[in-house]
């Protein structure tokens, strides 16, 4: 046997968060590289795109605030997904979810008047009851009947997206500017702290750290913890499972809604049909990437923000949206499969019996 | 009658999109991968079949040239989740993403042309005379026959029939006890998430092809993950797919018939009727026949990626 062949690759289960990052940040430039190939096939000059998405995000003031206001809905919509990864459960239905819970916030706006700071809390409330009451029918079907809750929440962001773009076109179109494709100016905004970042972003900042806390600390958490671990030991140790899961179902729901009434009252202030813009989707994708851990959603959140931000950058730049869509995507794989790599670790053949059984 | 008909034959044409893109995603999940970058790949066949259509005008080019880059496509997502087993769902997406972004970039100039060459239909003789389903079954084009017959009956046998079925069944449903009895589990899995990659794509083909026909941005509109809901509907059987997909097509045709008869419904209402229909087909039978659920449950290794040295 020579020696290379004695060198094995063995595969560790748990590993530490310097390697998955250190793994990340190599799948990042890996991606970049390729992306910057492509760029550079299309025509574009990829160094002068870099310096200028630098230039641009991180090292301006508006650039930062565009990030905040950014993070905000994606922050909420990772931990919507990630509230109900808890539980061994998976929530497409953010986007939906984001949708109702800008609407119920826009109804209020528009019809109810009242002094801003008392109708913001009813928007709060609206909007957090709007996402809950849309994960409902999925959530009683998946308590009572086991209905595979991935389709159905997945399904509802298409009636919500219709439902949406149906007001914000017709009943609700803004007669007085004349746009076709959106609501009026909802009267009542979250107040801005830092240029036009809005304190909808201090909420958002909050919400993980309070769960994550809830999660770690009280009965409730424990007995959420255990449910998501084994429900059949949870059970038999007298948790009430299925109410459980119902509270965690719509607390999820609830949360993606609160991004999507603080998307209408903080950022664009009119309900329109892609108001969205993908964050439940991308909810998804900031969950697994904090791999469960709630505060974990906003480091998450941060990568996403930046890549999404550039993408913005880049159409400035003469790239299509559609372009910047591929191109996250792109990323979105490398950084899935570095997630598995940073698992692996070369061993000599002989201790790999030990290393397996440890790792089994 | 001529209303059914009407909705019969929509239906039939309309389902063959979500049967075909389905039956693939039986194959993927039958072998445990769960596979969310359908509307992608879909996308992907889409743009492919006009490109090439364009260049050589003959629909069966087109079709097979879809198939081939959903190939491509599916070898690269199985890569990712069979062979260095990343997360499923993050690959998914992922794929979705960047389908859907580059089917759009590719087919820009193309947008909105009819297709070259399209799928025409074949008059089955006596049968096609037939009332009401004469129409609606025996005049389509002939991918539907392949759709809905062929391919279903080929997996279904494959499956259900063959050792070589039972090997792949047992991949999905134990991978670590396939692997002791000896079956190559990473090569079964890659193989079948790639075939049915292939066919998600031609689902796409099929669309610009036969049944839209032609290229635009947004065309796909949510069918890759209707396709996805499908399977789960479908119990994982091949001939269910084609069922649920059948069924959809008609609240879809229903819709259409009521915008062209100019019902009192917005249309925007009418266009959730399938998403609704599909909730309430998974819904409603759990609560009806509880005991139908038994026959119906999803293989156990469903979304696991398999670590032999973890077993």
């Amino acid at each position: 046997m020579s020696g290379l062949q004695s060198l094995r690759l063995v595969r560790v289960s748990a590993v530490s968060g310097r390697r998955i990052l250190a793994a990340r940040v190599i799948s990042f430039i890996a991606a970049l590289a390729v992306g910057a190939v492509v760029l550079a096939a299309c025509g574009f000059d990829p160094l002068h795109l870099g310096t200028q998405i630098l230039k641009k995000s991180l090292g301006s003031r508006f650039g930062l605030e565009d990030l905040g206001l950014l993070l905000t809905p994606l922050i909420l919509t990772g931990l919507a997904v990630t509230v109900m990864m808890k539980i061994g459960l998976w929530n497409i239905g953010a986007d939906g979810q984001f949708y109702i819970g800008a609407f119920a916030a826009t109804a209020i706006g528009l019809f109810v008047k009242g002094p801003e700071p008392a109708m913001l809390v009813l928007c709060f409330i609206a909007g957090a009851a709007g996402g809950a009451l849309w994960i409902l029918v999925p959530t009683l079907a998946r308590a009572y009947g086991k209905v595979d809750e991935i389709i159905t929440t997945l399904l509802l962001n298409f009636v919500a997206l219709l439902l949406v773009y149906y007001v914000a076109t017709g009943p609700w179109r803004d007669r007085t500017t004349g746009t076709v494709a959106s609501t009026g100016r909802v009267p009542y905004e979250m107040p801005d702290f830092f240029g036009s970042l809005h304190w909808g972003f201090v909420i958002a900042l909050i919400a993980p750290v309070l769960f994550g806390l809830l999660l770690r600390y009280t009965k409730w958490g424990y007995e959420i913890r255990l449910t998501g671990a084994n429900p059949e030991a949870a059970h038999y140790a007298g948790i009430p499972v299925r109410r459980r899961m119902i509270t965690i179902m719509l607390l999820s729901g609830a949360i993606a809604g609160l991004a999507g009434m603080l998307e209408v009252t903080g950022t664009v202030h009119r309900l329109q049909g892609g108001i969205s813009n993908n964050y439940g989707y991308l909810g998804v994708m900031v969950a697994v990437l904090a791999r469960g851990s709630p505060v974990g959603v906003i480091a998450g959140a941060a990568l996403m923000a930046i890549i999404l931000n550039a993408g913005i950058i880049l159409q400035t730049q003469g790239l299509t949206t559609a372009a910047v869509l591929a191109l996250t995507g792109l990323i979105m794989m490398f950084t899935a499969v570095a997630d598995q790599f940073a698992h692996y670790r070369l061993v000599r053949a002989l201790p790999v019996p030990a290393a397996s059984a440890a790792a089994g | 009658m001529e209303l059914i008909t009407g909705i019969l034959t929509t239906a039939v044409l309309a389902g063959g999109v979500l049967a075909l893109a389905a039956l693939g995603e039986v194959l993927a999940e039958r072998v445990g991968v769960f596979n969310l970058g359908v509307e992608g790949l879909m996308a992907l066949g889409g743009v492919t079949g006009i490109i090439a259509v364009t260049l050589y005008p003959n629909p069966f080019f087109g079709f097979v040239m879809a198939l081939l880059v959903g190939l491509g496509f599916g070898a690269l997502f199985a890569l990712a989740t069979v062979v260095f087993r990343a997360n499923q769902v993050l690959c998914g997406l992922a794929l979705t993403m960047l389908g859907s972004g580059l089917a759009v970039t590719i087919g820009k100039s193309y947008s909105g042309m009819p297709a070259k060459a399209t799928f025409e239909k074949i008059i089955v003789p006596y049968l096609s005379d037939l009332p009401i389903v004469g129409r609606a079954f025996f005049s389509q084009n002939i991918l539907v026959y392949l759709i809905y017959l062929i391919i279903p009956a080929v997996i279904s046998f494959m499956l259900f029939r063959t050792r070589h079925g039972m090997n792949v069944r047992a991949v999905g449903e134990n991978p670590a006890a396939a692997d002791s009895a000896g079956i190559p589990v990473t090569l079964i899995r890659f193989c079948y998430v790639t075939i049915g990659a292939a066919l998600g794509a031609g689902a796409g083909a099929y669309l610009t092809l036969a049944f839209v026909p032609s290229w635009s941005d947004g065309v796909v509109a949510g069918r890759g993950w209707i396709a996805v809901a499908l399977v789960i509907f479908a119990g994982y059987r091949p001939f269910g797919a084609v069922f649920g997909a059948l069924l959809f097509g008609v609240i879809t045709a229903i819709g259409y018939v009521g915008q062209a008869r100019n019902w009192p419904i917005s249309p925007t209402f009418l266009s959730m009727l399938p998403y609704l229909g599909t909730m309430l087909a998974m819904i409603l039978p759990v609560f009806l026949w509880r005991r139908l659920r038994l026959g119906f449950t999803a293989p156990a290794g469903l979304g696991v990626p398999f670590f032999r040295d973890e077993r």
